[in-house]
């Protein structure tokens, strides 16, 4: 499997998959290929849970081709627990900015030809 | 290195165009020629920068340029970064000249979209994000701009009217530039009534998509002297970079390929940013202008919102943000707008900016980025 297909197994169980650098340990998504802080390309595979905070979002009305049957939706960029990690996925069912202040808990919960979904917690 | 110059610049309109993409290709191409007085054999070389030529059936658009400018032998190159094309285009002519490859080079950008109308452009400019995870998740680039617009309200002390306000500021000076796209003043209450786009984000919070195409002579200062006419000198130019995602930066109201830019280009020049008069930033959604001011250094972080609420940034006023109108007004044709941003400095610096003018204006910056600023490019230009 690719590294996106990893990715995308993972998310469909609700975990995301992520990176620890051997030498210095600092965590990134599992699309990294060399450490963000020291350059090291030794990793050890880390399944987090999939589940976090809104760090922010938006409501889409004006759709990209594919999408124009889900709107309104949120795409939202979700803080993830116990770490500096985030995440962007797609939320359905999101109609106004009352439906999901920043700082709702949510959780990835599927992938499909909406990327990663996440849903709130 | 050699000391670089800018001796010609020229632009089509911007907005809807009915001629083809290497008609206007050419038309600016030609118009920066007889700017600078120069003849196409003069032209040793010349970068086109370029995103979707695809959409007017017309790639590799170098050769085709060159050859309807009567100089087939000559080279040239096309680059694509996105929104920021333009920018990182000039900055590699700058660099060739800078490094005595070339005395005078052809800088072209252009874009030729709105045929393909609004949903063909909002599913491919989102092929700019890091699509993985961003384009593939139903991010449009509105979406994107908007989030940060929301990370910026839930920060800050800012309201969706003073995002409006950037837009009001911009048409006021776009109404003063003939080649702008949008040339009619607007109100508060037209942005805010007008439709969601991506909330926080309505249809005049957003640039438009335009056609256009823009282009500047570069060239070393010894050849500026012995065949030109009025040119203006390239004192700084930076690039940087900013993760793809918006998920992997530090701060969602940050750009830092902006603040690495800006810091290298200010660095070469022997400034700060207080020394600019005037400055074309990218404002492809009013909170990227917001965003751009602070990163910039002209505010401190937190306080570009301040500054257009407090009208900071008006021509001729504290300085001048988009005396052109900027990509809001002005237009946004993808390719085309970091040259089209060197076009405005250069006709400020020469005298040519008619009502528009900045008055006693000697320093202009340059600031253009592609996608949510993942690249970026600044220039600082000064009279001669």
């Amino acid at each position: 499997m690719s590294v996106e297909e990893q990715l995308i197994e993972n998310a469909k169980v609700g975990k995301l998959l992520t990176h620890k650098c051997t030498d210095c340990g600092y965590l990134h998504l599992s699309t990294a290929y060399y450490c963000l802080k020291c350059g090291s390309k030794g990793f050890e595979d880390v399944l987090l849970d999939g589940v976090g905070t809104i760090a922010t979002y938006t409501i889409i009305t004006v759709a990209p081709a594919g999408f124009e049957k889900y709107t309104p939706y949120a795409f939202v960029v979700l803080q993830l627990d116990d770490t500096h990690l985030r995440i962007s996925g797609f939320m359905a069912g999101i109609a106004t900015p009352e439906d999901l202040p920043v700082g709702t808990k949510a959780k990835i919960t599927g992938f499909d030809d909406r990327g990663i979904i996440i849903e709130k917690q | 290195m050699e000391k670089v110059c800018v001796l010609g610049a020229g632009s089509t309109k911007y907005g809807k165009l009915a001629d083809s993409i290497a008609d206007i290709t050419t038309q600016a191409s030609v118009s920066a020629i007889e700017s600078a007085g120069i003849v196409p054999k003069d032209i040793k070389a010349s970068y086109i920068s370029n995103v979707f030529g695809v959409a007017d059936k017309q790639v590799h658009l170098g050769p085709v340029l060159m050859s309807r400018l009567g100089i087939p032998d000559k080279p040239s190159l096309t680059i694509e970064s996105a929104c920021g094309s333009g920018s990182v285009s000039f900055r590699e002519a700058y660099a060739n000249v800078a490094a005595g490859f070339y005395d005078c080079l052809l800088v072209t950008g252009v874009e030729k979209v709105t045929h393909t109308g609004t949903e063909w452009t909002t599913t491919y400019f989102a092929y700019c994000s890091d699509f993985f995870y961003e384009g593939q998740a139903g991010a449009s680039f509105p979406g994107l701009f908007a989030s940060m617009a929301r990370a910026y309200l839930t920060e800050f002390d800012a309201t969706e009217e003073d995002f409006a306000k950037v837009a009001v500021k911009n048409h006021d000076n776009g109404v003063l530039n003939p080649k702008a796209h949008m040339q009619k003043k607007i109100t508060i209450d037209d942005v805010m009534n007008s439709p969601v786009v991506a909330s926080p984000l309505k249809l005049y919070d957003c640039c438009p998509f335009s056609d256009g195409a823009s282009s500047v002579i570069l060239c070393s200062e010894k050849f500026a002297k012995e065949n030109g006419g009025d040119y203006i000198e390239v004192i700084g130019s930076g690039r940087g970079g900013s993760p793809a995602a918006l998920q992997g930066r530090e701060h969602l109201t940050t750009i830092p390929s902006t603040k690495i830019a800006a810091e290298a280009a200010y660095k070469m020049a022997g400034i700060t940013a207080r020394d600019i008069d005037f400055a074309e930033v990218h404002d492809c959604f009013t909170i990227a202008e917001i965003v751009d001011t602070e990163d910039l250094g002209f505010f401190e972080k937190g306080k570009g919102v301040e500054a257009i609420r407090e009208d900071k940034t008006k021509l001729n006023s504290d300085i001048s943000i988009n005396p052109s109108g900027g990509l809001k007004s002005k237009g946004h044709p993808i390719g085309a707008t970091g040259v089209g941003q060197v076009v405005e400095v250069f006709d400020q610096l020469t005298g040519n900016a008619d009502q528009r003018t900045v008055n006693d204006a000697k320093i202009g910056l340059t600031h253009n980025f592609g996608a949510t600023g993942a690249s970026c490019a600044v220039h600082v230009f000064q009279s001669v």
